[in-house]
């Protein structure tokens, strides 16, 4: 009877402990949490949480991201910095998350209105000093992208020149001219499928490089007019222009006359650009920052060596030179504005925005062009595709800035990138794809 | 013992840890859900509420009923093909015996462990049109080897035979061990009684079964339901939303399109159709317990 009390004592006992215990646990690791993310303490260390899209960071920007922290820790001994690296499309959704719950300190932004509208709307963004960086070497209208009704929001990290990376070696056994307007590009696309090879490595899968083709297409229909003919559109909900009409058709050309590989609307980044880098393609269709194909150790050096670039072809009819070119900034910084240790954040995001670090580093790693004037960081032995690069932009005699799906809302970015397949291969008209495209924006 | 598990502390201290978690970590997400179902919230910042918008765009999404007919097709795809084969499969394998029915068995489940990204991308290089090979083994016979079997009229039956591939092992290995643990007397019986292999299958082994089957064909109407991993990784719902299943386009409407309101009334409509499932099937299988029972009784008056 004895012995039954208290084993009965003893398990009420044992329960209520545990459930106190499990919560002094998660009350515990709470404080700690928060201890860790205010600045001061008795010892004066700082901690600093910086939120990135670059996971690997062993190579590319990565690298350089990593080279600075570590270099900003050395000179700032009481500073620690915590990253978190996520892959972009993780860290769009663990953003969501942090900016309900608490932001880390700096975090990775796209100055695109598909990412910044909703974001800035929030208002979880530290606003900052414009005149701060005026000696930081920012190419003009660079900024443009992070600064809403007049407010700087965050800098960018690259510039990104859309490319049709070809295989030299290829074309000049085949005779195959780089072709210079849009009429012929499809004609070599005829000629490249007859050799058995495949023309163009397209990234259909993922949608947005297809959707940058369009703006690509857009761009030399429409020129200068550009931006006001994709802001209208996406402000009335309404794509019927005829120009975005024209574009989306000659897109549906391009896919119909296979200038992309056979299923390229399934098929991913990686696949895409195996296509082209193991030699089954002689085209690959994408941004500056692969200019890094030219180094990697993994490609065989006969394609490799070859890389070489070229941009979208002059359209029939269309406004914008072959120098007028796609580009824009994309990625890039920001500081959180409910940042318990904002100060020191902001010297940090400063110091990595240094003409001479993050932009100089980019470009001793090969990771393509960074949003400042990097030509003082040229020595002469980078590739001759990176060279080619950097002759596009400094030849170019227009840049289009931010490419359509990224010109509205969230919404309407998803829907473009997965109605373009559609329209593309022939499941739905390009009437129903205007139409749904402007629906979403509505 | 008795007085312990009477006296109503100790009851509760039992309970409590079960109905916190079904209530924090179910019943609050639940009603959550259907709250933010009635705003326009983005999942950043101020919203407002929005009554039944979300419900009435959600009636005239195409991409969304896309999602649930090819949701439809997976069930049916459980129920019709792999379903069948895996309970005709363990009762064959029970009948095998010996080392060859524990080398099947393992077999038969190896898709099963390996993880589903492995899965997804050993797929997405079988059926790839340039290197793929499918294509190549259509080359190796003479044809032309040049499909593509990712193609908008046929995306869904290339995602839906690797989903039942993949499930195959899993329904298996429970018909499995619901045949080994009918007792092998009645086997004998009907043995003696003159019965063919189909005969015993059908008389004695699927009867008996019914409760597992019961089971399993629940579970693979709600895994149906709910397909996201898969598809997500083979297809991610492409091309344009041709193999888009339910779960996944919510994730692309709340995590992606920022519709966070949107995606979570797609969240409580999907809620509502898993339970719809649920209480149809359980219905279908009283029924016929009912219409069993009633068939006996019948035969009994009779005799």
């Amino acid at each position: 009877m004895k012995n039954k009390k208290l084993f009965k004592t003893l398990l009420v006992t044992a329960l209520t402990a545990s459930t106190i215990l499990t919560g002094c646990g998660s009350g515990g690791g709470s404080s700690d949490a928060t201890s860790k993310s205010s600045s001061g303490g008795s010892s004066g260390t700082v901690t600093l949480k910086l939120f990135s899209n670059l996971p690997d960071r062993k190579t590319g920007q990565g690298l350089v991201e990593q080279k600075l922290i570590d270099e900003y820790m050395e000179a700032n001994k009481n500073v620690k910095i915590e990253v978190e690296a996520l892959d972009e499309e993780a860290y769009k959704t663990k953003f969501k998350a942090y900016s309900m719950e608490g932001m880390p300190d700096v975090v990775s932004i796209w100055g695109q209105p598909a990412f910044l509208d909703e974001v800035v709307d929030a208002g979880v963004l530290a606003e900052l000093d414009q005149s701060d960086y005026t000696d930081y070497k920012f190419v003009e209208g660079s900024l443009d992208g992070y600064t809403y009704d007049g407010k700087l929001y965050g800098l960018p990290r690259n510039t990104d020149v859309q490319c049709i990376f070809y295989n030299e070696k290829m074309f000049k056994d085949n005779n195959w001219e780089v072709p210079s307007t849009y009429d012929e590009l499809i004609a070599l696309a005829g000629k490249i499928k007859d050799a058995g090879i495949i023309p163009m490595a397209m990234d259909g899968g993922d949608g947005w490089p297809m959707a940058v083709y369009l703006s690509d297409v857009l761009y030399k229909l429409v020129g200068s007019d550009y931006q006001n003919v994709v802001s209208n559109a996406v402000k009335n909900g309404d794509f019927t222009d005829a120009n975005i009409k024209k574009a989306t058709e000659l897109l549906k050309e391009a896919a119909d006359a296979g200038l992309f590989q056979n299923g390229y609307d399934s098929q991913d980044y990686g696949t895409a650009m195996n296509l082209f880098t193991n030699g089954q393609a002689a085209m690959f269709y994408m941004g500056s920052w692969e200019s890094s194909m030219a180094l990697n150790p993994d490609i065989p050096d006969d394609v490799k060596n070859n890389i070489r670039a070229f941009t979208m072809p002059v359209v029939e009819g269309g406004k914008a030179s072959a120098t007028d070119i796609l580009a824009w900034n994309g990625g890039g910084y920001a500081v959180s504005a409910n940042s318990k240790v904002k100060d020191e954040a902001i010297k940090f995001f400063n110091f990595m925005y240094q003409p001479d670090k993050l932009s100089k580093y980019g470009w001793e790693n090969n990771v393509g062009m960074s949003a400042q004037d990097q030509s003082e960081y040229m020595t002469g032995e980078e590739t001759e595709l990176m060279k080619q690069i950097v002759d596009i932009l400094n030849n170019s005699t227009n840049v289009s800035g931010t490419p359509v799906n990224d010109c509205g809302p969230s919404a309407f970015k998803t829907s473009i990138e997965s109605e373009i397949q559609g329209v593309s291969n022939g499941s739905s008209s390009v009437d129903g794809f205007l139409k749904a495209i402007g629906d979403a924006c509505k | 013992m008795k007085k312990l598990y009477s006296n109503k502390l100790v009851i509760l201290s039992l309970v409590l840890p079960g109905v916190l978690l079904f209530v924090f970590a179910i019943l609050a997400p639940i009603c959550l859900s259907v709250y933010y179902g009635f705003t326009n919230y983005t999942g950043m910042g101020s919203f407002d509420f929005i009554g039944f918008d979300n419900y009435k765009t959600l009636l005239h999404d195409q991409a969304f009923w896309t999602s649930l007919r090819n949701s439809l097709f997976l069930a049916i795809g459980f129920i019709c093909v792999q379903h069948p084969l895996a309970l005709i499969v363990a009762a064959v394998l029970d009948k095998l015996g010996g080392k060859g029915e524990n080398f099947f068995r393992c077999v038969y489940f190896i898709p099963n462990v390996i993880s589903v990204a492995v899965i997804a991308y050993l797929w997405k290089f079988i059926y790839n049109p340039d290197f793929g090979l499918l294509n190549n083994i259509i080359k190796f016979f003479g044809g032309k080897g040049d499909i593509n079997w990712f193609n908008y009229d046929t995306a869904i039956w290339a995602v839906l035979i690797v989903l039942v591939w993949h499930g195959f092992g899993w329904g298996m290995l429970i018909y499995y061990t619901g045949i080994k643990n009918i007792d092998p007397v009645l086997y004998e019986a009907v043995a003696i009684d003159g019965a063919t292999p189909v005969q015993t299958f059908l008389r004695v082994t699927l009867p008996l079964m019914k409760p597992v089957i019961q089971v399993n064909v629940t579970m693979a109407v709600i895994s149906a339901l709910k397909q996201m991993e898969t598809v997500y990784l083979l297809t991610n719902g492409g091309p344009n939303n041709s193999t888009q299943f339910a779960a996944n386009y919510l994730y692309q409407q709340a995590f992606k399109a920022y519709k966070y309101g949107y995606g979570n009334a797609i969240g409580v409509i999907f809620i509502i159709i898993c339970l719809l499932a649920t209480v149809i099937l359980n219905k279908i299988f009283e029924e016929r317990d009912v219409w069993d029972v009633k068939k006996k009784k019948t035969r009994r008056a009779a005799s």
